[in-house]
């Protein structure tokens, strides 16, 4: 299996599952002018949003924006806890 | 009927069957009583006249017509069997910066008195020979191939027609694959008009007979068996008002009956 694996260790992951996924992704960022540098940026004022409101960030914050009906929606996952009290 | 109606066909990428689409939708629109006149824009590669069989009788072109060299009616070629069928071509020599979109709009404008459909063949892309070709329009007509990249072009397309106030956006998806869709490995249809969200005029299905219709200069309409021809035939009856059924894409032989049977179709 490890030989195996020696072959696709280099192969980036895909952007997308299904083609129909894909072409959401990419019309999305097409019609709302986002890059992965913005999609960063987002990522950490929603964080800096979370400790404001008292959240602690556990895990990994997603953005995935999705073109639906020539809209744009910006989907955020963001694994949270109430912070410790001090 | 009491106004002339321009449209352009478009697409933003090159090569997913703009001018196939407009040869077609031209003789099925003659082959309807109405007076039509396809304008090629696209300056320089001109392909109508060769989908229509008309390469020899150029004697005149879009440009001359713009220099004065001609009139628009010297300028025009009839189609051998349609007579209500004329073609301006493009000039196959010249450059697209050479024609501006006020005087493709002048042109158009005066072909109004004299043909009930003006359809106009856009030159693949965003720039000049674009915005020429939809100067005029009153309508307009979005060709698609069912693959991301003609999608995402598609779109971007969308945005300028809107942006140009162009209120009418009717999507043709074309070279559609039945057994691809079905195995997830293309695009549907209902996606594609469910991302683009405007209105779908019809679904033509791939068809190797459009190599032969292109090579010997007679629109696969004219083709009684092929299916390509007959999904534009259908188009071009719902762009004259008519409520036509989506037809079935796929050719029901005893063979696909049978591999459908057991589940290898």
């Amino acid at each position: 299996m490890a030989f195996l694996n020696m072959f696709s260790r280099d192969k980036d992951e895909p952007t997308a599952m299904t083609a129909d996924d894909r072409l959401s992704l990419v019309l999305s960022y097409q019609r709302s002018d986002i890059d992965e540098k913005k999609i960063k940026q987002f990522r950490v004022r929603l964080i800096e949003l979370c400790d404001d409101f008292g959240y602690d960030v556990v895990g990994q914050v997603e953005v995935i924006p999705q073109s639906k009906d020539r809209k744009t929606i910006i989907n955020a996952t963001i694994p949270v806890k109430l912070k410790e009290p001090i | 009927m009491n106004r002339s109606v321009s449209i352009t066909v478009t697409s933003g990428k090159g090569g997913v069957g703009k001018s196939t689409t407009v040869a077609s939708l031209g003789l099925g629109l003659a082959q309807l009583g109405y007076r039509v006149c396809l304008v090629d824009t696209d300056i320089g590669l001109r392909k109508l006249d060769l989908m229509l069989g008309l390469e020899n009788r150029i004697v005149y072109d879009l440009v001359d017509v713009i220099e004065g060299v001609s009139t628009i009616r010297q300028s025009l070629v009839r189609h051998k069997e349609y007579n209500d069928l004329a073609l301006l071509p493009a000039a196959q020599t010249r450059y697209k910066e050479e024609v501006s979109p006020s005087q493709v709009q002048a042109i158009v404008d005066q072909l109004r008195s004299e043909f009930d459909y003006i359809l106009i063949d856009s030159p693949a892309g965003i720039e000049g020979g674009f915005r020429n070709a939809i100067a005029a329009a009153d309508r307009a007509i979005l060709v698609v191939n069912p693959e991301i990249p003609s999608v995402r072009d598609s779109d971007r397309v969308i945005g300028l027609l809107e942006s140009a106030n162009i209120q009418r956006i009717d999507l043709i998806v074309n070279r559609v694959q039945p057994g691809m869709v079905r195995d997830g490995d293309m695009l549907s249809v209902e996606r594609v008009q469910s991302h683009l969200a405007i209105n779908l005029l019809g679904v033509v299905p791939e068809d190797k007979r459009i190599i032969r219709s292109s090579n010997t200069g007679e629109p696969v309409i004219l083709d009684s068996k092929s299916l390509a021809g007959k999904a534009f035939s259908n188009i071009s009856r719902r762009l004259i008002g008519e409520d036509v059924p989506f037809m079935e894409l796929e050719s029901s032989t005893i063979i696909t009956r049978i591999k459908r049977l057991f589940h290898i179709a």
